[in-house]
């Protein structure tokens, strides 16, 4: 595909019959019947029930623990502790998935001595009920000595500081470094610098973890679980000390995961309770559990210095990122990654150094979530944008243009994407949408924002990625789906059935999709990464076009016409230049399976292959490819009382190719909510490491009172990597809409608060502060 | 131990005030909504040995307005407020309140005998009942009383129930024609937030002078109460943004409020200060 | 300590029974009789997940215990329709892109048919209002939105928009 033919007013140039439709996705009618089981709705004959007993400081040392009572009560069948688990550990670093060699990042199982974060697991319940189990966690004693903890990442950093992680709780690094960026800013008319703080954030997903776990007959460990990813099945088997194929996770559809099921979850506990007790065992974390027990959005501090010509041009950029890592290490050496890549943002910046840091501390660990360290870059770059054309007295989207990186032009290391690059195009229809601003009056000020941004689809290509997909058609005509994509809500699964239709020219209703079973699905990698379409897509249709070109070469000999001749859709299967001449699908398909004619295939994608990025520079490649778009934000401040309404959010994003429209407007719709809430009103509030918001009447997601109804404008450069020329719209959905509601909210009260969420507490200090100043 | 407890179920008010009765009273809880007391009992914040579900105890759930007083029993539930035209007339505050009481479900099961033996300075009903002077009825196996919402809270989650006794109405004598009364609250987002403050007015005024001012609190102080002080800065004045400027000060001045997961005290003063000033503004430009 | 009695309850129009003790809440109890329709969110009335009908009154489960509800009637989303007759709510959620996860969509469209049963006509506020106790983290209730006037239209017999 030539990039120089990509206009913003780019038509599709072949008409599908099913891609780019908003169709009832297959999984909905059961969803909305209620007939859906998930992972959580599935019992069986002697199931245990299981609860997890936790530590109630951050930071302390194990003295004492005495199951004995708890043991004693009738009912209670199996608690396993530390001395149960024979100082195997589990591994936290995207183990499994890759076959790569991973780094040492190994987290206890159950705490052995050393408790490291609030809520750490140190004993594992199991009782022939709910209630006898809820009784029993009571009952388990255990006494913890505080020891002196750290809790803020720059503390960690101090010398003399509490140890959490290896020698000096630096748990990760990255650089990035192209051009002269000291004699850039030095050099520059004017250098912009500010520092920007983001916080932890919670998942919320509304379906709890949870997982049914049983011993087979093969002696292989089942575990049906609500994950985004089934890989973890060989990590789960060096945990409790079985070879690879004795463990066998079936997924289920997943009620929500955004990042939060990326990593284990119950898995390990559950696996090791069924080997233990020999009996079905069933685990699911009360809102409470799901709180302190799965890992958090990390919190970074992004010290920003721009340096600009006068008439607006970068000139070099100097960005310092600060993560929090928590207590474990997790993912937090690729969202920092992450994070250091997008540090530009979508602009051509010659001049560049990006230093990045994880430090280790006794909060909560965190780990992948949605944008994993995009989203926290952007919402940086994108306020720092505002800042500097403010220092310049130039109008935001002006000064933007000025500094767009566009198509063909290389990103921050030294890569250059080869799909279109539409921001322009993107954030000029998303501030045309938003129109003229409402009118403030006395105390409702107005303001206006707009936020751009850049984010990967596909993993870190230095993983070697792959997917695989298997597609069928069976004698009747229908179709068979088989692939171990987790389906985590966004139609993933539904969408690979969109792809094998168009490809094979039937209608989704006639195919059913089976998925997330790492023992007879093939793999397809993880539901993360915005990669799922990209990826198991491709693989998808590769599979489908597999078996359309067996079916397709057996019609043309039937018609006796070329190959190229042959049109199916709507299953029907006819001669182009000579429409008469067709056939029923099924008719087709019955001629080729009384011949021996092979009618499915089994295909693996591999994403592009790179080498690990230079450590010193960071230039290389460092994902597949880019997805480019914008959001665009109207406010309300009530400057009384800080409180703020969203009036307008218009979402605007190239996603290169929609599949299913409905399911592509509903991510984004979607990510709208989560970034709202990021920017105003999610809040995880920690004392000494210990969660003080425990539930959703603290932790407030916004509602629907709280939403306005999302405009999403869709951009089809059809430029991406996956099938159809799609990117993806996961992650990208999710990440500009937080500094764009900052902007709003800079632009309506005068003063730009620098730390998010954006709370009524922190406008209201922040007016008082401008009125004192003033 | 497991979260155990007796249930009874009376079918009449005899019955469950019986039932409050047994075991001297000593760990009886009645059981309302349970929009709050299932999740305490759940967390162990309460460990009632005997619950009395008063689900059956219908006569409890009523509205009855005269042209006199309004009478609400103790069962009626936040959407039975809303759903009532004669309590939009002869209660906007309450309606404010009930409209952004929680979500639909807990409206629909929450009632207001619940909201305000709950004993919570955050309950959003009370504040609302306090502007209008309302009067709480407690009835045992020995008799009823009368308390005024007013002094019912004797401190934090604190009140005069004895544990035999049983909320079993809210009554107050009908606001006059030229008076308002509206209620405005603060969460940290718009849908099913906990109050962070809340300020609830009442203001009668005739001839020009202010025959009455109710000022009630919610969220900044151990109980809900009134600003006394302020509602006496208004009464008898002809009333004037200078005189709101101040009665606003008291109010804030007269608050205890902490610092909480929510909000620090320092913002609940300024909101309390700014929310009643705007309250009483709009109160006199709609009775000028 | 309390002993379990026996419950006799309608749910979705059939007679049941279970035996709880006292403090089963009817969450609990109806996922026990295999209503796993009824999905566990919170159990704090936070998130709406649970919501069920009694007696046409929507509720959160999780915050009634399965004592009080001997004799009534209750309906889960299950009780309105199926996959082959759905409810035009269940339609509508499912045609317009209204479910993504679909674990708050149990609870979602119990809540929405509360709104529309008290307001055949209702408005974009009434239904943000009616929803403001229904928790979703997918889709940020735009869709939910039209799907529910989509339904609240065919239910008032103008015909399918679609």
């Amino acid at each position: 595909m030539s990039q120089q033919n990509i206009s913003a007013d780019a038509q599709p140039n072949v008409k599908y019959n099913q891609v780019g439709k908003s169709l009832t996705r297959t999984d909905a009618p059961g969803k909305a019947a209620g007939r859906t089981p998930y992972a959580g709705d599935y019992v069986m004959p002697g199931m245990l029930h299981m609860r997890v007993v936790r530590a109630d400081i951050a930071s302390a040392k194990l003295t004492r623990l005495d199951v004995t009572k708890a043991r004693a009560l009738p009912g209670v069948v199996c608690i396993l502790t530390a001395d149960d688990v024979a100082g195997r550990e589990a591994a936290t670093d995207i183990p499994g998935q890759t076959g790569q060699k991973r780094m040492d990042t190994d987290q206890q199982i159950l705490v052995h001595e050393r408790v490291k974060y609030y809520g750490e697991p140190i004993a594992l319940i199991a009782a022939e009920s709910r209630d006898v189990a809820n009784a029993a966690l009571e009952l388990v004693e255990f006494d913890l000595e505080p020891i002196p903890g750290v809790y803020d990442p720059e503390e960690a950093m101090k010398p003399g500081s509490p140890i959490v992680q290896g020698i000096d709780n630096i748990v990760a690094e990255h650089k990035i470094r192209k051009g002269d960026p000291e004699k850039a800013l030095a050099e520059a008319d004017l250098v912009i610098e500010n520092t920007f703080h983001t916080p932890f954030q919670e998942h919320a997903f509304l379906e709890p973890e949870v997982g049914l776990a049983w011993t087979d007959e093969n002696e292989v460990v089942n575990i049906r679980v609500s994950t985004q990813v089934i890989e973890h099945f060989r990590a789960i088997a060096d945990a409790i000390g079985v070879p690879h194929n004795k463990v066998r996770i079936r997924g289920a559809l997943v009620g929500g995961g955004f990042g939060g099921k990326e990593d284990v979850t119950v898995e390990i506990y559950l696996a090791l309770m069924a080997k233990a007790t020999g009996r079905p065992v069933r685990l699911e974390y009360t809102r409470e559990d799901s709180f302190v027990g799965h890992g958090k959005r990390h919190p970074f501090k992004l010290t920003y210095k721009t340096g600009v010509t006068r008439d607006g041009r970068i000139t070099g950029m100097d960005v310092y990122i600060l993560a929090d890592s928590g207590a474990y290490v997790f993912l937090s050496p690729y969202v920092l990654l992450y994070g250091a890549v997008a540090a530009p943002g979508p602009y051509k910046v010659e001049n560049l150094n990006v230093y990045a840091q994880a430090v280790a501390t006794n909060n909560m660990f965190t780990s992948a979530f949605r944008g994993f360290g995009g989203m926290q870059a952007c919402a940086a770059y994108e306020q720092q944008m505002d800042e500097v054309a403010k220092a310049l007295d130039m109008d935001p989207i002006e000064f933007r243009r000025r500094n767009y990186l566009k198509t063909g032009e290389a990103i921050s290391t030294g890569f250059v994407p080869p799909s279109a690059i539409w921001t322009e195009e993107c954030v000029d229809k998303a501030w045309a949408a938003l129109g003229e601003p409402t009118v403030s009056s006395d105390h409702i000020k107005i303001g206006q924002g707009i936020a751009a941004y850049q984010q990967s689809y596909g993993r870190l290509t230095f993983l070697h990625d792959t997917s695989e997909c298997w597609v069928g058609v069976e004698m009747d005509g229908t179709v068979i789906v088989r692939s171990g994509v987790t389906d985590i809500g966004a139609g993933q699964i539904s969408a690979l059935g969109q792809i094998a239709v168009e490809v094979l020219g039937v209608t989704l209703e006639n195919v059913v999709i089976y998925n997330s079973d790492s023992a007879v699905t093939p793999l397809a990698g993880t539901t993360t990464a915005t990669r799922a379409l990209y990826m198991t897509g491709n693989a998808a249709k590769m599979a489908a076009e597999a078996v359309r070109e067996r079916l397709s070469e057996r019609a043309a000999r039937e018609f006796d016409v070329q190959v190229d001749q042959i049109h199916m859709a709507f299953n029907v299967v006819s001669v182009i230049d000579n429409p008469d001449k067709s056939m029923a699908f099924v008719d087709l398909v019955k001629i080729c399976a009384s011949e021996g004619i092979h009618r499915s295939e089994l295909s693996m994608f591999r994403a592009p292959f790179s080498d690990y990025l230079n450590p010193e520079t960071g230039q290389g490649q460092a994902h597949p490819d880019y997805v480019y778009g914008a959001q665009a934000i109207e406010v309300a401040v009530d400057t009384d009382t800080g409180e703020v309404e969203v009036l307008k959010s218009i979402a605007a994003h190239d996603i290169g190719q929609c599949i299913n429209k409905a399911a592509v407007e509903g991510q984004i719709e979607g990510g709208t909510q989560n970034g709202q809430g990021y920017a105003l009103s999610e809040e995880m509030l920690y004392e000494e490491g210990k969660l003080v918001t425990p539930s959703f009447s603290e932790y407030l997601m916004p509602t629907s009172m709280d939403m306005p109804k999302v405009q999403t404008i869709l951009l089809e450069s059809r430029s991406g990597l996956g099938p159809f020329g799609s990117k993806g719209i996961g992650e990208p959905a999710l990440t500009p809409v937080a500094p764009a509601i900052a902007n709003a909210v800079a632009n309506a009260i005068g003063v730009r608060i620098f730390e998010l969420p954006i709370t009524p507490e922190r406008i209201i200090k922040a007016l008082k502060e401008k009125q004192a100043a003033n | 131990m497991p979260v155990e407890y007796e249930l009874d179920i009376p079918q009449s008010l005899d019955e469950a005030l019986n039932a409050l009765a047994s075991d001297n009273g000593s760990s009886v809880t009645p059981l309302a909504g349970g929009t709050n007391l299932i999740i305490d009992i759940r967390s162990r914040r309460e460990r009632p040995a005997r619950v009395v579900g008063l689900d059956y105890v219908s006569e409890l759930r009523a509205i009855d307005c005269t042209s006199e007083r309004v009478t609400i029993g103790s069962r009626t539930t936040v959407t039975d407020l809303l759903d009532s035209a004669e309590i939009a007339k002869a209660a906007p505050s309450l309606v404010d309140a009930a409209r952004v009481f929680a979500g639909h479900m807990v409206r629909n099961a929450a009632t207001v005998g619940g909201n305000i033996a709950c004993g919570s300075p955050a309950a959003d009903l009370v504040p609302p009942l306090m502007s209008l002077d309302a009067e709480v009825t407690l009835s045992s196996k020995s008799g009823s009383r009368t308390v005024a919402l007013a002094d019912y809270f004797t401190g934090y989650k604190q009140d005069v129930r004895n544990a035999d006794e049983l909320i079993t109405q809210v009554a107050w004598d009908r606001l006059p024609e030229h008076s308002v009364n509206t209620f405005r609250k603060l969460g940290r987002r718009k849908g099913d937030a906990i109050t962070v403050t809340g300020v609830a007015l009442t203001v009668v005024v005739e001839d020009g002078v202010c025959q009455r001012a109710r000022i009630a609190l919610g969220s900044v102080g151990p109980t809900v109460f009134r600003a006394r002080q302020a509602e006496a800065l208004l009464e008898g004045k002809v009333l004037s943004n200078e005189l709101f400027d101040a009665a606003a000060r008291k109010a804030a001045s007269e608050s205890s409020p902490i610092d909480d997961v929510r909000a620090s005290a320092e913002y609940r003063l300024h909101t309390i200060e700014t929310l009643t000033r705007r309250l009483l503004t709009q109160a006199w430009a709609r009775l000028a | 300590m309390s002993s379990p009695k026996k419950i006799t309850l309608r749910i979705n129009g059939v007679n049941e029974t279970l035996e709880a003790p006292a403090h089963r809440t009817l969450l609990e109890a109806l996922r026990d009789l295999g209503h796993v329709e009824v999905k566990c969110g919170c159990e704090k009335g936070d998130c709406g997940a649970c919501a069920v009908s009694i007696d046409g009154v929507a509720v959160d489960s999780c915050l009634t215990l399965a004592w009080m509800v001997e004799g009534r009637e209750i309906t889960t989303v299950s009780g309105l329709g199926d996959i082959e007759n759905p409810h035009p709510l269940q339609k509508s959620f499912s045609d317009l892109g209204a479910i993504q996860c679909g674990y708050c969509t149990p609870g979602m469209i119990m809540a929405s048919k509360s709104v529309i049963d008290r307001n055949p006509n209702p408005t974009d506020d009434d239904i943000r209002v009616g929803l403001s106790g229904n928790l979703c983290r997918c889709t940020g209730y735009t869709k939910i939105f039209e799907a529910v006037q989509d339904a609240a239209s065919v239910m008032r017999g103008e015909g399918d928009k679609q």
